[in-house]
């Protein structure tokens, strides 16, 4: 539905995005994660056909965005970062007003703007002022004018920011309920909404994607992600008690001020649950423990670690001149397997 | 059709909203003090040559007011962002704001009608430099809107956007009156040709030339093709 070829956006001596290919099936409720600045919402601009790329080539529904502008935008609603209204008009007319600006008229319009309010529960705003609304309905505002047209693809940049968590949790049931057939693009640095919305994550820094996989996929190939806490106290050091445990790549030992030693035992990665292993262990080396718990590995930690092992200053931008070479130097200062997850491409 | 719509939502909102009403009160009353104090008295000639006069200054700080907010608000505000990924090119966007601030400002100038009427129920007017004159400044509120919408599309700021589009006018009637009498042959006539008020003034006596028209159409052309070329600018920038 959405095929990215080496892209790269540049705005005068910025490099904003960075040889960026990726490819996105109908249907696919995508999360594009980032800091700002990452390239994220420049990348899906391009995708919504506001700005060309500098090079490379986007594609949507076998259409080229540059030379088909018009009617890529045609089957896609973008809504813009904290769903820009006109203030002075009321939902009503801006919805109709929106409408035709996508060919709707007469009947399909009066049709388009019932069926757009009634999935963004907006009957009871239709008469009041975009200014006079709470922040909540502004936001199903702005998403009730980017269904009208019923768009094959639906980008949402930032769809919960600035809301409560109430209005987080009305605006993401809301987005669940949006998804079916369509294509679906959420930009965002809120870690929960994406791993909640989407069955899969892009992951941006550095104008470059540096990890791209369904959520599960992309915490368990976090290195280091099956490691397990243990406080124990007894006659014989812990620590090498643990090492003797197969598949366990490292232990960390630290003598606690109130005499217990507290270790932190890391297992190669995809081992199973090694809980019951340890607390055998632990028994038989008559090890008296306090407390034993696995470290459960979040998104957070994924986005943390890459993105903060790509935040090493970019490459001069003459330096950056394909993908390979801009990805090898992430991959230089990054964790061991920084870029994993294989996208779906 | 699409230009329609822009541009009808454009008139609207400026009614829907204070900047609007504050340039219609603002017009209305200045020109209105002017008409009373200074156009309407005994022995004056029944025209409305002074109120054309003082229309093309005030028009010269109401016109970027109207403008200043055309593209400038729409960036500020995030709106241009819907705009520019709905399936309509630039120049739509473009001359449908345009289109839409030219009729607030017609609209604008329906009211004075009343000072015809005034002028009628006192003397019997010559309607032929009235009529000329309203033409007069529909071009020239043409022209000012145009480098206005052109301003606005640089900035986001919509005081820059004002105030760079009244310095550009100044600055154009200062290079090319003082700057004629001050160079004299053969440079004066050329200059003196850029003087949008000289133009404006041989309209309120009702003098139609068609070099007048042109110039004003032709100028307020190409500011808004420039404000097509700045906005498309998104995409080669």
């Amino acid at each position: 539905m959405i095929s990215l070829r080496q892209v790269h956006k540049r705005f005068g001596r910025v490099e904003a995005v960075r040889g960026v290919s990726l490819d996105i099936q109908q249907g696919q409720i995508v999360g594009i994660l980032g800091p700002n600045g990452a390239g994220k919402t420049t990348t899906v601009r391009m995708i919504a056909a506001a700005i060309p790329p500098t090079s490379g080539s986007v594609e949507v529904a076998g259409m080229d965005a540059v030379g088909r502008s018009l009617e890529v935008r045609r089957k896609m609603g973008y809504m813009p970062e904290s769903a820009p209204l006109y203030r002075e008009m009321r939902v009503r007319d801006l919805l109709r007003y929106r409408a035709g600006l996508f060919g709707l008229t007469g009947k399909r319009r009066a049709e388009a703007v019932s069926r757009a309010a009634a999935q963004c529960q907006l009957d009871a705003v239709m008469h009041r002022r975009c200014g006079e609304l709470s922040k909540g309905f502004r936001q199903r505002t702005g998403l009730a004018s980017v269904l009208l047209h019923d768009p094959e693809v639906l980008i949402l940049d930032e769809p919960t920011s600035g809301l409560d968590p109430a209005q987080i949790a009305e605006t993401r049931s809301l987005i669940k309920g949006l998804a079916g057939r369509r294509t679906m693009l959420i930009v965002s640095h809120i870690l929960p909404e994406v791993e909640k919305s989407c069955d899969r994550i892009v992951l941006f820094a550095s104008g470059l994607i540096q990890a791209d996989g369904a959520p599960d996929d992309l915490i368990r190939q976090l290195p280091g992600s099956e490691q397990y806490t243990i406080e124990s106290r007894g006659d014989r050091p812990a620590d090498d008690l643990f090492r003797a445990l197969p598949r366990v790549e490292s232990v960390e030992s630290a003598a606690l001020a109130d005499g217990w030693q507290r270790c932190t035992i890391t297992f190669s990665r995809s081992t199973p649950d090694q809980r019951e292993h340890i607390a055998r262990a632990a028994a038989e080396a008559n090890l008296l423990v306090r407390e034993l718990h696995a470290r459960v590995t979040t998104l957070e930690d994924v986005y943390l670690r890459l993105v903060s092992s790509a935040l090493i200053p970019p490459p001069p931008v003459a330096a950056a001149t394909g993908a390979e070479s801009s990805r090898s130097k992430i991959r230089r200062g990054g964790p061991e397997g920084a870029g994993m997850g294989g996208a779906p491409r | 059709m699409t230009i329609l719509r822009i541009a009808t939502r454009e008139t609207a909102s400026y009614f829907r909203s204070s900047i609007g009403w504050v340039a219609i009160s603002l017009y209305l009353l200045l020109s209105g003090f002017w008409i009373a104090f200074a156009a309407l008295r005994p022995g004056e000639p029944a025209t409305l040559r002074a109120f054309f006069g003082v229309s093309q200054w005030i028009l010269l700080i109401v016109a970027p007011a109207i403008s200043m907010r055309l593209i400038a608000d729409e960036k500020r505000t995030g709106t241009f962002e819907a705009l520019i990924t709905a399936p309509i090119s630039d120049w739509q966007i473009v001359v449908g704001k345009y289109l839409g601030a030219l009729a607030f400002f017609a609209a604008m100038l329906l009211p004075t009608l009343a000072y015809v009427g005034l002028l009628e129920t006192i003397s019997d007017p010559d309607y032929g430099p009235i009529l000329s004159g309203y033409l007069g400044l529909l071009l020239v509120g043409s022209l000012y809107l145009a480098v206005g919408l052109f301003t606005s599309a640089v900035t986001e700021n919509q005081i820059v956007s004002l105030l760079s589009t009244v310095f550009f006018f100044i600055l154009l009637e200062l290079l090319s009156t003082t700057g004629g009498q001050w160079l004299g042959p053969p440079f004066d006539e050329a200059l003196f040709s850029l003087s949008i008020f000289l133009r404006i003034a041989d309209l309120a006596k009702g003098v139609i030339d068609t070099a007048h028209i042109a110039a004003f159409l032709a100028a307020s052309a190409w500011f808004v093709v420039l404000t097509v070329v700045v906005v498309e600018s998104r995409r080669w920038r």
